[in-house]
């Protein structure tokens, strides 16, 4: 395994310099909300996971498709990752959206459609990991798994869609404000700030994390190689 | 003028939330790494010991 890049160490540091800036700028910058108080902060973060949470399936789907076209398993290593990290920014958006809801919708969760299209996409990712355990060859496991990314994707644009397409109880931010809709405001100028600055932030910490999760697959393969060897 | 509703703990364990499960998975990328290593220095030593 090759020594860590420079540039990763770099932007190692600058994604934890980009957390706290952007803790920063949701707590203390950006004003309370009125009508919610306090809890709308953490809104900043709740779609800042979300995205890219949703990012890193989409990614994972366009590594499956690669990986079938040109059978390089370096691609199935980057769909493992791309489904890892955002299996767990997904798991916090919802985790944030469910501790917003509750004092905002008195309830910690309800079955209206994002809630439930992205629990559904969350679960269909927690599977994906069950299908790959369960397939020991590995050319097989690659094929399904790139397969099955290539699925499951279709849930991502289902479930950022949800919210402008059905009746529904979420607030929709940025475009049409839904007339069900409860717990939605506008955004003030300090809010918007701090709002794309946690956008940027955690899209700059997507890719620094997916990076070294793709450098631990590496390491992983190569172990595994290597005891195939010792095994001969 | 209204008064805004007290929801600051909601705020805490919201960005507590995020820390904890962020952290928790970055150890386990450190974990992972480290145990991974180590395995790999002991598979060099023995394919060494078996090439001598």
């Amino acid at each position: 395994m090759k020594k860590k890049p420079k540039i990763l160490l770099v932007l190692d540091i600058f994604s934890l310099v980009l957390l706290a800036v952007a803790a920063y700028l949701s707590l203390n910058f950006a004003p309370m909300e009125v009508t919610m108080g306090n809890v709308q902060k953490v809104f900043y973060f709740h779609v800042a996971n979300a995205w890219v949470g949703m990012l890193g399936f989409i990614a994972a789907g366009v590594a499956g498709i690669t990986y079938l076209r040109s059978g390089n398993s370096k691609w199935d290593n980057v769909e493992v990752a791309a489904v890892e990290i955002s299996l767990v920014f997904f798991l916090i958006a919802i985790l944030l959206g469910s501790i917003w809801a509750r004092p905002a919708w008195n309830t910690w969760w309800t079955w209206e459609p994002r809630l439930t299209t992205a629990a559904i996409t969350e679960m269909i990712y927690l599977a994906y990991f069950m299908l790959r355990n369960g397939i020991e060859d590995p050319n097989r496991r690659a094929r399904f798994s790139a397969v099955y990314t290539l699925v499951g994707s279709v849930s991502v644009p289902i479930t950022f869609m949800a919210i402008r397409l059905f009746r529904t109880i979420h607030p929709v931010v940025i475009g049409s404000e839904s007339a069900q809709a409860q717990g939605g405001f506008n955004m003030s100028p300090d809010m918007k700030i701090a709002f794309f600055f946690a956008l940027f932030a955690f899209t700059i910490i997507f890719i620094d994390v997916f990076w070294n999760r793709i450098r631990l697959g590496i390491l992983q393969n190569e172990v595994e190689e290597l005891k195939l060897k010792v095994m001969e | 003028m209204s008064i805004s509703p007290e929801t600051t703990n909601y705020m805490i364990a919201g960005f507590v939330t995020f820390f904890v499960v962020f952290s928790v998975y970055i150890t386990s990328l450190f974990v992972r790494w480290n145990n991974l290593n180590r395995d790999k220095l002991a598979l060099e030593e023995l394919e060494k010991d078996k090439k001598s």
